[in-house]
Order: C-alpha cells, then structure tokens, then sequence
C-alpha cells in the first residue's frame, strides 16, 4: 500500500510536472520545473530499480542540464535586450506562413510509430540478461551495466562519445554569444568553488572507479566533474590562454581517440571491433573509462563555457 | 522498520506537492529556484531511506550525486539568471 502510494505520487508529480514546465511561458519557470523534473524522475528510476540510470539523471538531468539552460537563458536575455525590435516582426511572418498545428503532424506519426512498436513487443520476453550474466566472468568487470557499456556493445559508447564532441563542435562554430556583464565573484562563491572543486574531483575518481562492480561509471564520473569546470566556471576562473588552443583540443578528443585505438589495435589483434581478451578487458576498460571521464567532463565544461574559449578572450 | 521508512519517504514525496506549488506560483524567480534546491534536499532524504529500505548502497552515491550538483544549480541560477531587481511576471 505504502509503496503504491510512494509510486502513484511519483508518476503524477512526474506529469504535472513535465505539463507544466511544457506549458509555462516564463522560461524561467518552466527550467526550474524542469529541474525538479529531473530530480523526481532519478527518484522514480530509483524506484524500478535502475540505479545506474537513477546516477545518470541525478548527474546529468537534474545537475548539470539546469545550470546550462540557466546560462543559455542568459544569453538569451543579453540577445533580445538590443534585437527585441528587430526580431519581433519576422516571427509574426513566421507565424502566419507555418500553421502551429503543422508540427503536430509529424509529431503524431512517430507517436503511431512507436505505439505499434510497443503494442507489437513480446508481452513477456527475458531479454538478454541471462547472457549478460553467463559471460560477466570474462568482461573483465563485475557491474553488468558497465560490462555491456565497455564490453559487449563498446560501439555504442564510443558512438556517444563522438556524439558529445560533435555537439561541442556545433556550438563552437555557431561562434557563442558572449555574455554582457560578468560581476566580481564575490567571497561566498570563491570560497564555496575552492571548498567544492576538490570534493567534486574526489568524487568523480570514485564513481570512476566505483564503475567496475557497482552504479558508477565514465559518463557519471565525467558529468560530475563537468560540474566541477562548470562551478569554476562561474566563479569566474578562466584558462590561461596558452590552454585553450591545442591541450584543451587534445582533452576534449582524447576519450573518443583512445576508444577507437583501441578498436583499430583490438581488431587487428582479435579480429573484431572492441573485441578485448578477458585478461587484458579490465585494465583496457579501465583505461577507456578514465580518458572518456577526463574528455566528457571537458566537453560538458565547454558547452557551459559556449563559444570557442580563445573568442572570448577580450570580453572577459 | 520498512514501513516506517516508506511512510516517512511518502511525508517527504507530499512534502514536495508544496514545493511544486510555490514553484508554480513564484512569484519570484529566487522563489522558485529556492523551492527547486527544497526538491533537490528533500530526494537526498528520500533517497537515503529508501537506499536504507532496499539495502542498496549505491543509492548512496545517488543522494551524493544530488547533494553536490544541487550546490552547482543554485550557484548558476545566481550568476547567470538573478538580477537584484527581480520583477517576474507569468505573463511574460
């Protein structure tokens, strides 16, 4: 019973919620709606058991999505307060070509879609756990999820890894809006960002290392060291600009470049791609898993940051 | 001892109903941001009961998780979308 009512107070809070932040014309608004979004919906994978996914959302979803809507929302502000005269008259324009209803269509499709797809799966199906855990002795780790993320499909997470750097790419050549007003940090914050930024960096080394036989994990460690970049960030802490050209590069690139090294290497050696012999799996996993930390933590920072770093160099 | 966890995350989960409302309501954007860190404590609490009820310490690093990146909300919020003047009006 007691449980039951746990769920059903997640689920509708879960709907009011997304309604609301959906629905709301204060973008402001509908960000903080969405970060108590994030925060229930990590609760309400805690609830079907998902830990892993639970870690994700809390790192991702709730953290580190809201202080970079919170600083797109910024530059928004900065954009509209000198083109609010310009802009307006084109949107109008806009509006009277494109009936509002016309994205509903293909909307409505890939709803049709995926409804057929649901109604058309198996109604009970053991999926492909219990191959996972007949081959977990020779992963080279002992968290099933980890072993299906480095291991068994590797393919998928170097494929994430160039997915997140291409974004990052996107917004760099898009050649960031530089922010108006960057005020004094202040000694609440600069003494918070010196007192956090280590415990955000310990942290992540856990989770990292944590990854191997429990929830954890590069991309977990890697956003929450992100965050660590992104509050120093804000606090007003910058590269030296000596960094921002090719080490900063190197970073951002290193997870994806040792990822498909070791692809090329381990398709030479085996003959498959991310084929890893079961003695070498652990330490090769391990080491993917620390440069894909290091270059996910790099990119979230630098998509916090937004243009390229060197533009910025005058305005800051 | 289950139940009385269970029960107390549930008190929590309601808790938040009034969080969501002065969401809702603002009136202002510190409102609002400070009823979304009210979110972020109250699922740490959540978080460690249940992680007490299951047995299962990585709920532990969840509720770690929480508490740390919380602080990185609240100190974006500040930097990048608070003026002093704050006047936040829904029919914006």
């Amino acid at each position: 019973m007691l449980q039951w009512a746990l769920d059903a107070l997640l689920g509708l809070g879960l709907l009011w919620l997304a309604w609301c932040a959906l629905m709301s014309p204060n973008l402001l608004k509908a960000i903080v709606l969405f970060v108590a979004f994030g925060l229930l919906m990590a609760l309400a994978w805690v609830r079907l058991d998902a830990p892993d996914i639970a870690l994700a959302e809390a790192a991702i979803g709730a953290g580190l999505t809201g202080a970079l809507l919170l600083a797109a929302l910024a530059r928004l502000r900065f954009a509209y307060a000198d083109e609010e005269t310009v802009g307006s008259p084109a949107q109008e324009e806009a509006k009277v070509r494109f009936p509002q209803w016309l994205p509903a269509v293909p909307l409505l499709l890939v709803v049709a879609g995926l409804g057929y797809v649901v109604l058309s799966l198996p109604p009970y199906a053991t999926g492909l756990s219990t191959e996972v855990t007949a081959n977990l002795e020779s992963s080279g780790v002992s968290n099933p999820v980890t072993a299906v993320l480095l291991n068994f499909r590797g393919y998928d997470t170097l494929l994430e890894l160039v997915v997140l750097l291409v974004a990052l790419l996107g917004v760099w050549s898009l050649d960031g809006l530089a922010l108006g007003r960057e005020t004094a940090p202040g000694p609440v914050l600069d003494t918070l960002s010196r007192f956090l930024t280590p415990v955000f960096i310990l942290v992540a080394a856990y989770l990292l290392w944590v990854g191997a036989h429990a929830p954890g994990g590069a991309f977990q460690a890697g956003s929450v060291l992100g965050a660590a970049g992104v509050l120093l960030l804000l606090a007003g802490w910058r590269f030296r600009a000596g960094l921002t050209e090719l080490p900063l590069r190197l970073v951002l690139v290193a997870g994806p470049g040792a990822f498909v090294i070791v692809a090329l290497v381990t398709m030479l050696m085996e003959g498959q791609l991310l084929e890893y012999s079961p003695e070498q799996a652990s330490i090769l996993i391990l080491f993917l898993e620390t440069t894909a930390t290091f270059s996910i933590g790099a990119t979230l920072a630098a998509l916090f940051f937004g243009g390229r770093p060197q533009d910025d160099k005058e305005h800051t | 001892m289950q139940t009385l966890y269970l029960a107390l995350a549930l008190f929590l989960l309601v808790n938040l109903g009034a969080g969501m409302w002065r969401i809702f309501r603002g009136p202002t954007a510190a409102d609002r941001m400070l009823s979304a860190q009210l979110f972020g404590t109250t699922a740490v609490a959540v978080l460690l009961l249940l992680a007490q009820t299951k047995e299962n310490t990585a709920l532990l690093d969840v509720a770690l998780v929480f508490a740390l990146l919380a602080a990185v909300t609240a100190v974006a919020f500040v930097r990048r979308a608070w003026t002093d003047q704050e006047v936040d009006h829904d029919s914006e």
